[in-house]
């Protein structure tokens, strides 16, 4: 999984943070991009915003939805499914074998790349050192493998659920969680991110009238409660997945 | 068939495919829903003279357009992403390019799809909703005065729709996996999204917004419907963009629509 | 489920033996929406090789499907190896299947996609690797076993299917259309390759829709057509049922007119009609009809043949006519 093209293409995509970050240290050593009359952010603010807008918004959902969807939809689309279907073991054995490979693979794209992002990011400008900030590190690191989880035993439900599982998964972490994080009420519980963002120590950045909003309305749950969440999420994602392809017939197309 | 009017029958084909979705036809029906909620604003306004303060403005369609980008994203990944990888997987691209139809008319044909059912989510309800004001209004008043709307939701609607597909069809003639294309073009979107969003926090300027496709779109129509610039970056630049990458478009869309895949 | 289930269960429960068959289904149906799958079938596969025989569309790949317990039926029962199938993943120790779909990992070698496979079934990692490389020599790929699968040829791809299909050493292998797509060398060898399974003790369903593949692996057949099975049993008895049975011949040609006079001439010909220029000719011995058609044609002495064709439907056609005699 980890050295197919796609994943080399994920993983481009997840060096971009990097490449950012690199630019950015680049562009405080020279002086270009940030205009002296204006204060700078500090480094630990940059890296906060970074993890708030890249990671926590957009990387771990979007990889949760196409590894986690993926996981049987691929399998069915390349007329594979039937080798593993066929093989003296449980169904839901296969579906949550693939989810392990898929949560390996992800948090070894990933967080090395909040690593180096971290290591490049915070020594710039004024602010706390990346000694003082380590622990936090480690917070966000645990808080991302915690996000790819949970999205992806949600969307391996989806996957082996419906028949084009990704409009559905992008709706739901692009779509249905944002706007129902804006919205008062009970409703955000049913979202993975009310979960996980409770665990992202950073500040969350105001980038747009529905960011504004989501600081308004925002309901920020213990951790305990998060990490509970986050794990029935998980547990009854798969649970789901696996009941799901246990009981379900996947016609392949001829 | 007269020559050059091949294309047609693939725009044709694909249109019906997708009309006999039910799931792809709630899609269009909820993409709607914004229509609505303006056409009930719109009666509201020229009905109770209490309610005038919701009366609508050239900005209102410009929001209109904006406010239908979510479903221009939506329609984009369920009807564009497979639109050629389905066709790679399948290894119909060799059958289709041995008919007498070029690659450009093969193109063109399945562009037309995305842009049909684009135009019909922005283009069409825009223009219906200024009709529904001069009808709801009872005169031609508005029209006289912001006669340039007609024009204007017809190029933003126009260059939304070519600008977006030309950018998917390449995506989508990159892999013959359509959710991996779905997901190429979601992260296009919305990475170059927060990668402006964390350049402006960090810079504390909206220059650099042309990092972003989608906020060079928005740029663009701010312009094109004569509304202040939502960022400081000059529009020519936003525009130049979008251009750039039209162009990329088509020359990924030339090295990979090919009947024979070329192997160096 | 159905009463078919509950008379099948309450027969196990009391400990009445089920109908004898590696195979047994009890008013097995199968329906997708609208379309009939399989339509009431009732049969019993004994061991051995048995060929399943019927034109596309006519449900032996549904057929097979239920038996690898990839779908459920609508209504009725199936029992492999004295089993339910549906939901007993257990028993795929037992049984290997070779689908029709040409579909693999690509990127992985013949070795390793066996090798992958065997694991599932709980064997370790040097014990997979010696029962995929003995696999792969049953299969005659050993030279090949090493190269990507994205590389092999066609017949290649059909026999690292039929590895992945016989490496558990199961007692059951399910091929659905294994010979589709070979050359006429490889097929020889595959289908040299069933009979010997079959004569190692090995019970073997195998799906084709061409009668003389069948033939060459087996004379146990079933026969299917629009969801049912219309015959079971021996092939040659079957065989010339269908040479017994009147075979209608269309011929369109230059001088028909001429051609119907030398028809006539014999009396395996049972009728004859004109239409426009054609002449559609009724026979009871076709092989003679066909030998003496093909000397005709070539000599060339009557005119120029331009098509000969046969009803599609004739199979069909041939055991409706028997039912109804």
């Amino acid at each position: 999984m980890l050295w197919s093209r796609r994943s080399v293409f994920l993983g481009l995509v997840v060096g971009g943070p990097v490449v950012l970050a690199a630019t950015l240290r680049l562009a405080e050593l020279s002086g270009l991009l940030f205009d002296p009359r204006r204060p700078r952010p500090a480094g630990v603010v940059v890296y906060g915003m970074m993890i708030w807008l890249i990671y926590v918004r957009f990387l771990v959902p979007v990889l949760g939805v196409f590894y986690g969807t993926s996981l049987i939809a691929d399998e069915v689309d390349d007329k594979t499914l039937t080798y593993l279907f066929t093989r003296p073991i449980q169904r839901s054995a296969v579906i949550i074998g693939k989810y392990l490979a898929y949560l390996v693979c992800t948090i070894l794209l990933l967080l090395p790349s909040v690593v180096i992002v971290f290591f490049l990011v915070v020594p710039l400008g004024q602010g706390a050192t990346i000694g003082a900030m380590f622990p936090t590190l480690l917070t966000d690191l645990g808080m991302l493998a915690f996000g790819l989880a949970a999205y992806g035993a949600v969307f391996a439900f989806v996957g082996a659920r419906l028949k084009r599982p990704l409009v559905v998964g992008l709706l739901f972490a692009l779509g249905w969680e944002p706007a129902v994080l804006i919205a008062p009420g009970y409703l955000k519980r049913a979202t993975v991110a009310y979960y996980l963002q409770a665990l992202v120590r950073h500040e969350m950045p105001q980038d747009s009238p529905a960011s504004t909003l989501m600081q308004i309305f925002r309901e920020i749950p213990p951790v305990s409660t998060s990490l509970i969440g986050l794990a029935v999420i998980v547990g009854l994602g798969l649970w789901l997945a696996g009941r799901t392809v246990e009981v379900r017939e996947y016609v392949l197309e001829q | 068939m007269p020559r050059g009017r091949a294309w047609a029958v693939i725009t044709t084909a694909g249109l019906r495919t997708f009309f006999a979705r039910r799931a792809f036809l709630a899609l269009l029906l909820f993409s709607w829903l914004p229509f609505i909620v303006r056409t009930v604003q719109i009666y509201a306004a020229a009905n109770f003279p209490q309610m005038a303060f919701i009366a609508p403005t050239a900005e209102t369609f410009r929001q209109f357009l904006g406010q239908q980008d979510i479903f221009v994203f939506f329609i984009t990944v369920y009807v564009g992403a497979g639109l050629i990888a389905n066709d790679r997987r399948a290894n119909a691209l060799q059958i289709y390019l041995s008919k007498p139809l070029t690659r450009a008319e093969y193109v063109l044909g399945k562009m037309a799809i995305l842009v049909t059912f684009l135009l019909m989510v922005t283009w069409l309800p825009a223009i219906l909703l200024l009709l529904v004001q001069v009808s709801f209004a009872g005169s031609l008043a508005f029209l006289k005065s912001n006669l340039y709307l007609f024009p204007a939701i017809t190029v933003l609607s126009f260059v939304e729709a070519a600008m977006v597909s030309a950018a998917m069809l390449a995506l989508s003639s990159l892999s013959n996996n359509s959710r991996f294309v779905g997901i190429l073009y979601a992260g296009l979107i919305f990475f170059s999204d927060a990668l402006f969003g964390v350049l402006r926090a960090v810079t504390g300027e909206s220059r650099l917004s042309w990092v972003s496709f989608g906020n060079n779109l928005a740029q663009i129509g701010d312009a094109i419907f004569r509304v202040p610039l939502r960022y400081s970056t000059p529009w020519p630049v936003s525009l130049l963009m979008v251009i750039a990458l039209v162009v990329t478009s088509a020359l990924i869309l030339e090295r990979r629509v090919r009947g024979v895949e070329v192997i160096a | 489920m159905t009463a078919d289930a509950g008379s099948l269960d309450a027969r196990v429960r009391e400990g009445e033996a089920p109908r004898a068959g590696i195979v047994v289904a009890e008013h097995l149906s199968k329906w997708y929406g609208q379309i009939i799958g399989l339509n009431d079938v009732t049969l019993s596969v004994p061991p051995g090789i048995t060929g399943l025989l019927g034109p596309n569309g006519a449900g032996k790949s549904t057929l097979m499907k239920m038996i690898t317990g990839q779908l459920k039926p609508s209504q009725g029962t199936i029992t492999v190896l004295g089993e339910r199938i549906w939901g007993n993943p257990a028993l795929y120790a037992r049984i290997g299947f070779c689908p029709e779909q040409d579909a693999f990992y690509e990127r992985m070698t013949g070795l390793e996609w066996v090798t992958a496979l065997v694991r599932l079934n709980g064997v370790d990692e040097g014990e997979a690797d010696l029962l995929a490389k003995r696999a792969l020599e049953l299969v005659e790929l050993s030279d090949a076993a090493n190269k990507k699968i994205g590389a092999y040829s066609k017949g290649m791809r059909q026999r690292v299917k039929m590895a992945q299909a016989l490496v558990h050493d199961p007692e059951l292998i399910v091929l659905d259309e294994p010979l589709s797509g070979m050359d006429p060398i490889v097929r020889r060898k595959t289908i040299r390759m069933i009979r010997e399974w079959g004569r190692q003790g090995k019970s073997i369903i195998v799906s084709s829709h061409i009668l003389h593949e069948i033939e060459a692996m087996t004379p146990n057949i079933l026969l299917i057509s629009q969801g049912r099975i219309l015959a079971e049993g021996d092939v040659h008895q079957i065989r010339s049922l269908i040479d017994e049975h009147p075979h209608t011949v269309h011929i369109r040609a230059e001088r028909p007119r001429s051609l119907a006079r030398e028809f006539l001439a014999h009396d395996d010909v049972l009728s004859l009609e004109f239409e426009d220029d054609a002449v559609v000719v009724e026979t009871a011995r076709p092989d003679m009809f066909y030998a003496r058609l093909t000397t005709l044609a070539a000599s060339g002495e009557l005119g120029t043949i331009h098509e000969v064709t046969s009803p599609d439907d004739n199979l069909q056609a041939v055991f409706q006519y028997l039912v109804k005699s």
